[in-house]
């Protein structure tokens, strides 16, 4: 009896869990607003090593005001209908990276786990390519899509920056999925052994579910590199209609409307946001069958 | 030292080969620089350019160099804050998870606005905040997962809290703290030089990459992303070795 | 000083343990519980899982206070008797910390008296030469094994010189051949050192080859049930092949299957053992 109880209160205590987490970071974000105003008051009574004044800090209503006025002069969109569009619009290009990254992530740790040649091989250099700049690549990245055609098919600058997203989300997950598919112990595979089991039966009844908890944090990391990746390359290669060029646009426009730039922030942090969100939801999909005590 | 030897040549032979495949595939099939430039294009640009590669890679190190210490110092300061008193936790514990998820580096085109832009500040700001997540969760984790057992040996021996600080949850800490590091070295340079694409001095690494790009360079492009990537392994070799120092009881299971 | 003399090394009068008392997850651990352990006596608590016999323990080291009733240890009050170090504890993981060497491991206890560098560096090799391990002053404690492990945890609870060793499963995660072992280095480093044991163990040989009594727990609520006295004298490896030795294990058995506060399902449990 006690146990056809047990998931429904595991699950209803998940969710007061996550609201409690949910009050506490919106505390967290009105304590950032409040020092916000609070350095600004403190910027006009003392001399302060930054720039408190309307135009480089405006007021957090200003912020808000802003959002709602027209984008230029005598347009009919809003700022904030053209940084929606544009949040969404990167969104969809991070995602598109995310999916690519994560399926060539997998395909590239279930090559490394069945061979041992390719883990000794590549391993090293997936670890170590986690530790350059390759972001640093990107404004040559684009560079060389803008000269590449394939058929009938020009390459499209916004393919260049799913590239991007998609090899910088690809490396955490790989060597998290490789690590996963590597967990189950010695028992386990003993036993898929003592059933006669095929390699690829051991690997979708076995590795597969077992690398779950694995998979899931090298998601998440896989998920903000596809969003920083989109971002910086919408930047660094100036492609239009995404919020990466969004930010650089209005930023220029600082001095005119100071607003209108923080509007586009926000938009890039909603981008970050979405997107781990996105991955939660896989994840609740993912281990809601698992014990989820792990870090405890 | 002949250990040392060992481990260091297989990497170095790889490495030898790709070049030299690079190299031939490069030279055969005649591909042009603007897809890919031959390695020893990027070489002799590099050689060429020896003293602006290094003065634009000085730049950049520092930049990351100066945001990482201060950075560690903040999210160490923090977590230890965190894991002393249950409100600090509570409002750090999601706003820290939410910075990891964010590209924090959007960011930058404000505190350049906010800050001088003509100065290095704006960039090492940013720089910091990148660096933070990853110091104060490891570090958090580190000074909380303490085994039940330490803690009740400790209360057996009648340590005082200090002690069990000192003794237990700092020396515990530590090698989480090196994890931490590990990851929040190479962001530091990678934010220290995506920070340049944002307009400012043009004396870094990043802004030198995008200016070669942008003059159709591309040897000379590559050379910087070369010196970029010697800068991101070198800060974590650093890390590796101050591993070595600092926690050599970890020798044991590094990867668990 | 004459009173530690006279009063016993551990005496439990009405010991209560409550968790979570008045809420609808109330758990009684231990219900009025009496128990005296006497000078350089060895006692076994020994019962199935959630009888309270580890919460017992706890009570006696003040790692957690009983709700109700009194536990003295040494004379003083179990608080008392911890702050002045009256005795030493082991826990069923060694709980050594890996950044420091084996000989600092058991160090520590000597280090928090404040005992200066060079007389606990003496005091620690002196311990690591009871235990064998005098060889293994520097390595690290993950390059040991569980049963050496164990033998530097033993040694640590010994550093300040206790009167009372509280050992909690020592030797619980141990193969049987090095549990045997250990069994008589233990019984050795008794002989030498006089020290009053409390062990909790799940084995009942263990408990019977080691102890002058075993005490018989229950769970839902924990209480002593039974208390058997074992009179083997010294013990060796024939101890354990001894008559008298099958006729001490039989009679705990009996002792843990007569209790029916966990009904059949502990009995058959225990059966199995």
């Amino acid at each position: 009896m006690s146990n056809t109880q047990a998931p429904v209160r595991r699950q209803s205590g998940r969710l007061r869990r996550g609201l409690a987490s949910l009050g506490w970071a919106l505390a967290g974000v009105l304590l950032v607003v409040v020092m916000w105003e609070l350095v600004k008051v403190i910027g006009s009574l003392v001399t302060l090593p930054l720039d408190t004044g309307d135009q480089a800090m405006p007021h957090v209503w200003t912020m808000l005001q802003g959002a709602m006025q027209p984008e230029v002069r005598g347009s009919d969109t809003t700022v904030l209908q053209a940084v929606v569009s544009a949040t969404l619009r990167s969104l969809l290009v991070a995602m598109g990276g995310f999916a690519i990254g994560v399926a060539i992530g997998l395909l590239l740790a279930v090559i490394m786990q069945r061979f041992w040649f390719f883990e000794r091989g590549l391993l090293p250099f997936v670890i170590a390519s986690q530790t350059v700049p390759l972001i640093a690549l990107a404004p040559l990245i684009v560079g060389i899509g803008n000269r590449i055609s394939i058929g009938p098919v020009q390459w499209n600058t916004t393919y260049s920056v799913m590239f991007i997203a998609s090899y910088l989300a690809f490396f955490p997950l790989s060597v998290g999925a490789l690590r996963g598919l590597q967990a189950p112990t010695a028992t386990h595979i003993e036993l898929m052994r003592s059933y006669a089991a095929t390699p690829g039966q051991t690997l979708r009844k076995l590795r597969f579910p077992a690398s779950v908890p694995y998979l899931v944090p090298a998601m998440k990391v896989s998920a903000a590199a596809a969003v920083v990746g989109t971002v910086v390359a919408e930047i660094s290669t100036g492609v239009r209609g995404g919020i990466g060029r969004l930010v650089i646009e209005y930023a220029r426009e600082m001095t005119a409307s100071p607003a209108k730039v923080y509007v586009a922030v926000f938009g890039a942090i909603a981008v970050g946001l979405l997107a781990a969100a996105l991955v939660a939801a896989l994840d609740m999909a993912l281990t809601r069958n698992l014990p989820k005590e792990h870090s405890a | 030292m002949g250990q040392r030897l060992r481990l260091i040549w297989p990497p170095v032979v790889v490495a030898a080969v790709f070049l030299a495949l690079w190299q031939g595939i490069v030279v055969v099939n005649d591909i042009k620089p603007y897809l890919l430039p031959a390695p020893s294009l990027i070489f002799t640009s590099l050689f060429d350019n020896v003293s602006g590669v290094f003065d634009a890679t000085v730049y950049t190190a520092t930049t990351a160099f100066l945001g990482l210490m201060i950075g560690i110092v903040i999210g160490t300061l923090i977590a230890l804050l965190a894991s002393r008193f249950i409100v600090v936790n509570k409002l750090a514990t999601p706003l820290a998870a939410g910075l990891a998820a964010v590209p924090i580096i959007a960011l930058t085109p404000i505190l350049n606005n906010m800050f001088d832009i003509t100065s290095r500040t704006p960039r090492v700001l940013v720089t910091i905040i990148i660096v933070f997540f990853p110091i104060f969760v490891n570090v958090t984790r580190g000074l909380t997962q303490i085994q039940p057992a330490h803690l009740e040996l400790m209360r057996s021996l009648n340590a005082s809290a200090g002690k069990v600080a000192r003794l237990v949850r700092i020396p515990n800490a530590l090698p989480f703290f090196l994890t931490g590091m590990k990851v929040a070295a190479p962001l530091s340079v990678i934010a220290a030089l995506v920070a340049e694409y944002f307009g400012g001095p043009q004396q870094g690494l990043g802004a030198r990459i995008a200016s070669s790009a942008a003059n159709t360079a591309y040897g000379r492009a590559w050379a910087y992303v070369t010196a970029a990537i010697v800068v991101g392994l070198l800060f974590y070799l650093a890390v590796l070795l101050l591993e070595r120092l600092v926690t050599p009881w970890t020798g044991r299971a590094r990867s668990a | 000083m004459t009173t530690t003399v006279t009063s016993p090394a551990v005496k439990a009068e009405g010991v209560w343990k409550i968790f979570n008392e008045g809420q609808p997850n109330e758990v009684t651990a231990l219900q009025d519980l009496n128990l005296e352990v006497g000078y350089g006596e060895f006692v076994a608590l020994i019962g199935p899982s959630g009888c309270g016999k580890s919460t017992l323990l706890r009570v006696i080291a003040d790692l957690t206070h009983a709700t109700r009733g009194t536990m003295q240890v040494a004379g003083l009050t179990a608080a008392q008797a911890r702050e002045q170090q009256k005795y030493g504890m082991a826990f069923q993981q060694a709980a050594l910390f890996d950044w420091r060497t084996v000989r600092r491991n058991v160090e520590l206890p000597l280090e928090l008296q404040g005992v200066g560098k060079s007389d606990r560096a003496a005091r620690a090799m002196e311990l690591l030469e009871m235990v064998q391990l005098a060889d293994f002053a520097g390595h690290r404690p993950w390059e040991l094994s569980g049963g050496m492990q164990q033998r530097v945890a033993i040694a640590r609870s010994l550093a300040v010189d206790p009167p009372l060793l509280l050992m909690d499963e020592p030797f619980g995660a141990l193969d049987e051949m090095t549990r045997e072992r250990m069994q008589n280095e233990l019984l050795r480093i008794r002989k030498e050192t006089g020290k009053s044991i409390v062990f909790v163990t799940h084995s009942i040989p263990e408990a019977v080859y080691l102890s002058d009594r075993v005490v018989v727990m229950s769970p839902r609520p924990g209480r002593i049930t039974d208390i058997i006295e074992v009179s083997l004298g010294d013990r060796n490896e024939d101890t354990r092949e001894d008559e008298r030795f099958f006729e001490a294990v039989t009679a705990v058995r009996e002792a843990l299957r007569g209790n029916h506060g966990g009904g059949s399902a502990i009995r058959s449990r225990i059966g199995e053992v």
